[in-house]
């Protein structure tokens, strides 16, 4: 007979407020098989806590139901207390009658009759509830590090500067990410390249990392402390073994006038190319697509001037399998393409602001590279379409951003950080020059950032404009920019020589798709989704999958290099025992049903199912059945619902639980 | 109108299972022959294991060898050899029934000696055995069949079943007309057609693909479906049967036949198929599959039902 | 903002079988977010959609429910990789055998709640329960439950045919 004990939790006011919970424990004490009901203003607090413990011992309990907030709050919380408190964690369910009571009803009585329904529910399924044994992994200490800019180096370092082996894949031909391109970083004006190429050095020099670039991840199987990873090198056409870096394919290639997407195609580069000098590894990839021997099968010069003969056409794909643990994503951001509306996208265009139509409307990214001394115009502040110094620039914020209208409603953050960093390396590049900046507001928090922008406005000059642009239009060889101050409700109209387009920060293309072979989950933008807000911001859903930098969310270099780190250290604590305790919600197959249909195995999407051999004492084999690997089942129960008998039960989810629940209404 | 149905190959084929029975038999290459052999009244037929050579000639065929011998293959194994290769009897419906018993591991190819039948028909009921075979006595499951020549068996008799006249599409027909019905005109005729199972569970005996050692319906921890012979439980039996069925039947009707209180069991197994038929492509055949259509998906299936 | 609540005089019983990653997480979201829903619902949480056993909708109706909502992830989103598109399969032939058998498919409503969604989790919990409140109380079931005897009749004139045949 069980001795089940109910409590019920106030949560300050949260419950309460709609919910009598001193009827709800009133009632739940009559239920049959409840040998303890109360209430208490804070259940999850350390007094609310012992007293579920000391009610534990004092009534003899044998299972508990926690009446308070969603199982996805605090479901851990009190499954260790009652732990602490003797019994199985297992043997603690919790009633949520908060986020799905309290919270969503207004009237007394109807939540009230709510709440004692759920308890009644869960205290009928908790009766049903086995103990289970937790179970325990290996833990292949070995780290995957998906994204090699800022965020995925920094992690990468970190682990491997622990002690651990670390694979960084990277999908462009060089690591460094987006932090490369950009000129100088604020809040304090160092070069980014100057801070970014010694720790791609370090990446490049470190025993502990093997480095993947030009690859994607193929595919991914296994589970926490366990996972198989494909990863695929793509062909680079160069032998990374045999070439020393020299460039002279580069400088004999005939085709030198393919757009160079690391500077935002505005200088341009050979089909046998480096993306950047500084690169990472300093090895040239051939891009196929541009090359004449690949296009018409007659050049291979590169070939000939090669001194290694480190060129290879031949070259294929290959797939490598990479055994690891722990998974870091990095796969960071890209700027919202204004002119192109991608497939699918539920985001509207922004056609009015002329980019890609007018040559001298561009997006922040693009003028960075203006402003890099490496850049093409080789740090001068030059336009497009003449290639003359602008005078007046006038830079619009929130393009795309904080627009619900437009489909993004977040804000992207950075935008009005490097925006006023831009008007600051515009004055000093172009001392006689004007910048204006069309703002909704200023978001500045953070250290030294508030001062930054004041800077920007009281040092350097800028001119702010609270208020949008309405239309951008091209008269002559100046750009009409048409908005509103509406801090003192004028119309503003200014004659641009250079419009600069604060766009919006979104996730990669195909971070969907990335997401979906991971198996994590992802917000409407594609931004990856953490597993709590606030609590577990780092971590996925999915088990030893973490997350680091602007895959996330809109984030600045600090921000994302905190939270590499903090990905770091989460996969350093995964790595700090040999072995993994897992919750023990795993399939079980009865054996004594099971006849060997597999319709288990056909359905299992982690290929967990397995057939074992019955035999006797003599060894004759009486029947095959399944047998479901407790650590690479990920506890999804589609096996149980498809298998005809029920001869595999999900354990914490047996349908005696639920049917026992289905009953209690 | 009546019409005779031409079951003049029955002899010539009876006449080629036993000769071929006889040298399987004696050339060892099976252990046992599966078949049919007449029964003690006039015209009716049982299941055959014959185990000898010798006793190749009591085997037959005619329009009344309704059972499928694919069960003696999985559940009423007691009088099969346990070793060697079995011989068996099959009608195309039997052995679509077979392959899926292949597709889901229960039973393995290099076991089995398939002979199939050239089929032109049988007959419905076995009340009167030795009735000619119409297009009225005909089975209902031959008046809508497609397959009268089996695929992939190690031997079938060299005869062409001579084409069938048009016959009525009684399930399909039927199926029509309950889909014509209101919910509640429907509820109506199921409810009254489930009122009357006794819970002898004689279907679930006879059915191929009812291979389960424990039924779900006969647990206890949950009571999963309602044991006694209630409405409320015979409802959610046959529900049940359904869906455990859905995407496996192979269309024996054998359950129906058996079904003492004649509950149209196989009209709920055909709008099944049916329905997959229309949803996924799937339907039960003679190649064997890996995977049935409620044991795969493809991401572009339909959702519209879904919100 | 307190709207008078209008009294009805049929409450549903509405019992909604939902996958803990999202659609739980979404109706977490209606919760946190403060948003007002009809309190006949009755969540049911499973880890996926794949757990969801078409015999516990046969159970549920049987217990007296009146709608049933069954709600999961998005195509591509399921926390198990695959779980909810096999749940879609099982489930487009479950509601063609009901709909066969004389259930108002207005009854049942699925739906792909994510995590994100806590407003549409709310409007599909609304629209069901006012739905299924004008329809009326889901009898047919619970009917069946009530009949206590086996309504077959033993010398009914068919059954007295076939033993004449014998």
């Amino acid at each position: 007979m069980s001795r089940i004990g109910v409590f019920i939790c106030h949560c300050g006011e949260n419950i309460s407020r709609t919910v009598d919970v001193e009827q709800v424990a009133a009632q739940a004490a009559l239920m049959p098989g409840v040998a303890f009901a109360t209430d208490y203003k804070y259940m999850c607090s350390d007094p609310g806590q012992n007293l579920v413990k000391n009610a534990i011992a004092e009534h003899r309990l044998t299972h508990v139901v926690v009446a308070a907030c969603s199982p996805r709050m605090h479901e851990r919380t009190f499954r260790k207390a009652v732990e602490q408190a003797g019994l199985n964690p297992f043997l603690c369910e919790m009633a949520n009658i908060r986020e799905h009571c309290s919270w969503v009803h207004e009237d007394r009585a109807e939540a009230t009759g709510k709440a004692i329904e759920i308890v009644g529910m869960l205290v009928e399924r908790v009766k049903k509830n086995r103990v289970l044994p937790t179970i325990t992994v290996p833990v292949t200490k070995r780290a995957l590090v998906i994204g090699g800019g800022i965020a995925g180096i920094q992690a990468a370092l970190d682990i491997a500067d622990c002690g651990h082996q670390v694979v960084l894949v990277e999908r462009e031909p060089s690591i460094g990410g987006h932090m490369a391109q950009l000129s100088e970083t604020f809040p304090t004006l160092d070069c980014s390249q100057c801070i970014m190429t010694p720790k791609m050095v370090d990446v490049a020099n470190h025993p502990n990392i093997t480095l993947h670039t030009y690859s994607e991840i193929e595919q991914v199987d296994g589970y926490i402390g366990n996972f198989q990873i494909t990863v695929r090198k793509k062909a680079r056409s160069v032998n990374e073994h045999k070439c020393t870096g020299c460039g002279v394919c580069m400088t004999k290639c005939p085709q030198k006038k393919i757009p160079n997407s690391f500077d935002c195609d505005r200088g341009m580069r050979t089909a046998i190319y480096v993306p950047f000098p500084q690169a990472v590894p300093n090895v040239p990839v051939i891009d196929r697509e541009n090359c004449t021997m690949f296009k018409s099968g007659k050049c291979g010069v590169c070939q000939k001037v090669c001194g290694p003969g480190a060129v290879d056409f031949e070259q294929e794909d290959q797939l490598i399998v990479e055994p690891v643990g722990a998974i870091v994503v990095a796969t960071g951001f890209e700027l919202y393409r204004i002119t192109e509306k991608p497939k699918g996208s539920p985001i509207k265009g922004y056609g009015e602001f002329g980019h890609g139509k007018i040559p001298d409307v561009i997006d922040g990214m693009t003028f960075e590279r203006l402003a890099s001394a490496s850049g093409p115009t080789g740090g001068k502040i030059l336009r497009p379409s003449d290639g003359k110094e602008p005078k007046q620039v006038v830079f619009i914020q929130c393009v795309g951003s904080r627009s619900r209208e437009k489909g993004i409603s977040y804000c992207s953050k950075v935008c009005c950080m490097y925006t006023a960093k831009h008007t600051m390396l515009y004055h000093h590049k172009v001392h006689d020059g004007q910048a204006y900046v069309f703002f909704m507001d200023a978001r500045v928090p953070g250290k030294s950032y508030d001062e930054f922008w004041r800077r920007a406005i009281e040092d350097e000059e800028a001119v702010y404009i609270r208020g949008m642009v309405s239309r951008l239009y091209q008269k002559g060889d100046k750009i009409v920019v048409m908005g509103s101050d509406i801090s003192v409700g004028v119309q503003v109209e200014i004659e641009a020589d250079l419009v600069v387009l604060a766009t919006a920060v979104q996730p990669q293309q195909g971070a969907d798709l990335l997401a979906q072979k991971l198996g994590i989950s992802y917000d409407k933008y594609n931004f990856y989704s953490e597993a709590h807000a606030k609590l577990r911001p780092v971590e996925c859903a999915t088990a030893g999958i973490y997350l680091a930098g602007a895959c996330q969310g809109p984030k600045d270099i600090p921000d994302t290099v905190s939270q590499a780190s903090a990905a770091a250290a989460k996969v350093m604590t995964l790595f700090a025992k040999d072995k993994l305790e897992r919750e023990p919600i795993v399939a079980r197959v009865k054996e004594n049903g099971c006849v060997g249909c597999f319709a288990c195995k056909k359905v299992c999407a982690y290929g967990a199912v397995e057939e074992k051999e019955i035999r006797d004492r003599q060894g004759n084999l009486i029947k095959v059945v399944a047998y479901v690997n407790p650590g690479v089942c990920a506890g999804c129960g589609t096996c149980q619902a498809t298998c005809p008998s029920k001869s595999v039960e999900l354990d914490g989810y047996t349908d005696e639980q639920i049917v026992a629940m289905i009953e209690a209404l | 109108m009546t019409q005779t149905i031409d079951i003049s190959s029955y002899s010539t084929i009876t006449d080629a299972i036993r000769s071929e029975a006889r040298r399987i038999l004696s050339d060892s290459t099976v252990s046992a022959v599966i078949g049919y052999t007449a029964g003690r009244r006039k015209g009716s037929t049982q299941p055959i294991v014959i185990t000898t050579a010798d006793d190749a000639d009591q085997l037959i065929f005619t329009a009344a060898c309704l059972n499928d011998l694919v069960v003696y293959l999985t559940k009423a194994k007691k009088d099969v050899p346990k070793s060697g290769r079995i011989g068996i009897v099959v009608k195309g419906c039997d052995l679509k029934a077979l392959v899926g018993l292949l597709g889901e591991s229960q039973l393995k190819r290099e076991n089995l000696y398939l002979i199939g039948i050239p089929c032109s028909g049988v007959l419905g009921s076995l009340l009167k055995p030795s009735a000619e075979l119409t297009t009225e006595t005909i089975a209902s499951k031959c008046c809508e069949c497609s397959d009268q020549l089996p695929v992939g068996c190690d031997f079938v008799p060299t005869v062409t079943p001579a084409p069938l006249p048009d016959l009525e599409k009684r399930y399909a027909n039927e199926i029509a007309r309950l889909e014509a019905m209101t919910p509640s005109e429907r509820w109506e005729f199921w409810k009254e057609q489930f009122s009357k199972c006794i819970k002898c569970y004689a279907c679930r005996q006879v059915c191929p693909f009812c291979f389960c050692e424990q039924c779900l319906c006969d647990r206890n921890r949950p009571q999963m479906v309602e044991q006694t012979p209630r409405p409320s439980g015979n409802t959610a039996w046959h529900l049940v049967r359904a869906m455990h069925l859905a995407g496996r039947c192979a269309g024996c009707a054998e359950c129906e036949r058996v079904c003492p209180m004649d509950i149209p069991l196989n009209l709920l197994n055909r709008k099944m198929a049916k329905e997959l038929k229309e949803l996924f492509n799937s339907e039960a055949g003679f190649e064997v599959r890996d995977t049935g259509p409620l044991t795969s998906y493809r991401e572009d299936d339909d959702q519209s039902f879904i919100r | 903002m307190h709207v008078d609540k209008q009294k009805h005089t049929f409450e549903p019983k509405i019992i909604a079988f939902v996958c803990t990653w999202c659609t739980y997480a979404g109706a977490d979201l209606a919760g946190t977010s403060r948003m007002q829903y009809p309190s006949n619902v009755r969540v049911l949480k499973f880890p996926c959609t794949g757990r969801i056993d078409p015999v516990f909708i046969i159970k549920a109706f049987q217990q007296g429910a009146d709608g049933i909502l069954i709600s999961g992830c998005h195509p591509g989103d399921c926390h198990y990789i695959a779980g909810n598109y096999h749940a879609r399969r099982r489930f487009a032939a479950f509601r063609k055998l009901l709909e066969f058998i004389g259930v108002d498919l207005n009854r049942i409503q699925f739906s792909w709640v994510s995590a994100a969604e806590g407003g549409k989790w709310v409007e599909v919990v609304t629209d069901l329960t006012e739905r299924v409140r004008a329809m009326g109380p889901m009898v047919e079931f619970k009917d069946l439950v009530l009949e206590e005897q086996w309504s077959g009749n033993l010398n009914n004139p068919e059954l007295q045919a076939v033993y004449e045949a014998m």
